[in-house]
């Protein structure tokens, strides 16, 4: 049940955004991945789940080797994520979005209509649990940022994964929005669900998380509990450049 | 809850009104070749029916991926030239040799969409054109096997019948096939897969993350739409009886279709079978008003320029959105919501919540 990656490295253009970068994070926990801008937590997040090919090195979950595999296989394999800068398909309805995500399994359950009562009814049940179920006739395009940020978490969860990579789920988010965010991975957390973070606002990560991994320049320099990590000399050096 | 509701009836309305004005416009369309004063005019209206046809074959990839192929022109000159070759070269019965070319269209567009179908946005388009000035000097060239600029001639499949009735029945067969591709292309729109597709055209990053197998997607309805144009360019082969590689790989050809489509609104079932009509009648017009001269094309690209300026979506969505206005329905947008508005519409929900 754990996300593992091996000396994993990403150049761009000759410029290193991942080096060599070996990772274990903690399966049923919340664990967060914070650094500096740049050093190399969105391309992670990319190489882990299949959209950009690693150059080297080698990711592991739930005990396969999954590198150079397509991200809808990877994503069928219970690893679900949302993007840093919220995408939901802006010209479908809420309820649509969400069930774009539902699971298919032979090319005739395919031709069916993508509207049947149970993928509705969970479906529902996500907006529900994010507190947009009022929005289901809506438009993704229409809604507000933070409205479209929930969304996007709903769509994620009905494809039912265990483990769930949110890339800044806070950011652009009005404060009572990141309480109801830092909720629902708790609760989520509860109910049996990994959580990896990519996070910029210290509080949030703080509070939430039970494992933090610090890169800089496409590493990790340090890990561990907050109380570890607040204290940490090499994480306040790459924070403050002291 | 209660929004559901409210929408039942005139939901139902509309269905009823959609069926009726779907048997109207068949009924008028099957009336035609008995209407058509003289066989040009029916001569143009099965013009008119195969553009229909490659249009709406062109938007399984256009209108539910996205895709923009310039490309397709070539695909149904594939299934002109198959048909053709089949019949000439092999022997084989007519419309044996028309399905037989459709399904060698289809198989090659698998390798054909599995190279192209995996750039995007411009560069497919680039990579579509390409695909149809290759075939256009192969065919050419190729002079011992296609006949080259010289023309292929094909056997009319009813040796017995006069000019009329050829008209008359082909305008039929055009008709069934542009009712298959519009039931296919219904069925999908409709569906899981529709809307994977749908997913891809808004953003294909995001749907793949959401577990949407999407290049196999992408495949499956590129070698659908290849299947029904090959069988309309295969019908065309029969129909007219004589190809030439200039006409058949035109780049003219996936243009008129990638009009047409926009024109009409691809987003929606009839929408490429509207731009056919308004776009063909008109090229009909042109050429019997202003014989050979480019005035034709002046025209399409000028109507082209006012499609993508004013009507991104099309006629379709362009009128209907003009209508409600006119109607002055109260057209929910989210942003006119308002607040108190939306703790309102959430009130009756939460007591049962509670209960739970």
């Amino acid at each position: 049940m754990t996300l593992a990656t091996v000396e994993l490295s990403k150049s761009f253009g000759g410029v290193a955004a991942l080096d060599a970068a070996t990772v274990t994070f903690r399966p049923g926990q919340v664990n967060a991945l914070i650094g500096p801008n740049g050093s190399g937590k969105t391309t992670f997040f990319n190489c882990v789940t299949g959209m950009i090919r690693p150059d080297s090195g080698r990711v592991a979950y739930q005990g396969k080797d999954i590198t150079g595999t397509a991200p809808h296989r990877i994503a069928r394999a219970g690893m679900g994520r949302t993007f840093q800068l919220c995408r939901v398909f802006g010209r479908m309805t809420a309820l649509d979005n969400v069930l774009v995500a539902a699971r298919s399994g032979s090319l005739v359950e395919r031709l069916r209509s993508p509207r049947s009562r149970d993928h509705v009814e969970r479906a529902r049940g996500w907006l529900a649990r994010m507190g947009i179920d009022h929005l289901e006739h809506a438009e993704a395009g229409a809604m507000s940022w933070g409205q479209q940020k929930l969304l996007e978490l709903a769509g994620v969860l009905m494809s039912d994964p265990e483990t769930v990579l949110l890339d800044e789920p806070a950011g652009g988010v009005n404060p009572a929005l990141i309480d109801r965010i830092a909720d629902l991975v708790r609760e989520l957390n509860a109910e049996g669900k990994t959580f990896v973070i990519v996070e910029h606002n210290m509080d949030l990560v703080m509070s939430l998380s039970d494992h933090i991994v610090v890169f800089d320049r496409g590493r990790p320099i340090a890990e561990g509990p907050p109380s570890v990590i607040r204290s940490d000399e090499r994480v306040l050096g790459a924070y403050l450049g002291v | 809850m209660r929004s559901d509701s409210e929408q039942l009836p005139s939901g139902q309305l509309g269905r009823l009104l959609r069926v009726g004005a779907v048997g109207v416009g068949a009924a008028l369309l099957l009336s035609f070749p008995a209407m058509a004063p003289n066989p040009y005019y029916l001569s143009a209206g099965i013009v008119v029916l195969s553009y229909a046809v490659l249009a709406t074959s062109w938007n399984f990839v256009g209108g539910l991926t996205g895709y923009i192929s310039l490309g397709h022109g070539a695909l149904a000159g594939l299934g002109g030239y198959g048909t053709a070759l089949l019949v000439t070269k092999a022997g084989l019965p007519s419309f044996v040799a028309l399905f037989g070319a459709a399904l060698l269209v289809a198989l090659l567009a698998i390798p054909l969409g599995f190279a192209a179908l995996r750039v995007r946005g411009a560069s497919f388009v680039i990579v579509s054109i390409a695909l149809v000035l290759i075939l256009l000097l192969v065919f050419q060239s190729w002079a011992s096997l296609t006949g080259g600029s010289r023309g292929l001639v094909v056997l009319r499949p009813f040796p017995g019948l006069l000019r009329p009735e050829h008209h008359r029945v082909f305008f039929f067969l055009y008709a069934a096939l542009l009712a298959a591709a519009l039931i296919a292309w219904w069925l999908i729109d409709r569906s899981r897969f529709g809307l994977g597709l749908k997913a891809i055209r808004e953003d294909e990053d995001k749907a793949e993350a959401l577990g949407t197998p999407t290049l196999s997607y992408k495949l499956i309805v590129f070698v659908v739409s290849a299947a029904f144009t090959g069988l309309g360019g295969g019908l065309y082969a029969l129909w007219f009886g004589d190809l030439d590689p200039v006409f058949q790989f035109s780049i003219l050809t996936g243009a008129y279709m990638v009009l047409m489509a926009l024109l009409g609104g691809v987003r929606h079932l009839f929408g490429p079978l509207l731009g056919a009509l308004i776009v063909g009648v008109g090229l009909e017009y042109f050429k019997v008003e202003y014989g050979s001269t480019p005035l034709h094309l002046v025209g399409s690209g000028l109507l082209l320029g006012v499609v993508v300026m004013f009507m991104p979506d099309g006629v379709i969505p362009a009128v209907s959105h003009a209508v409600r206005r006119l109607r002055g329905a109260a057209d929910s947008s989210i942003r006119e919501v308002t607040a108190a508005e939306l703790a309102e519409q959430r009130r009756p929900a939460e007591p049962e919540e509670a209960r739970r």
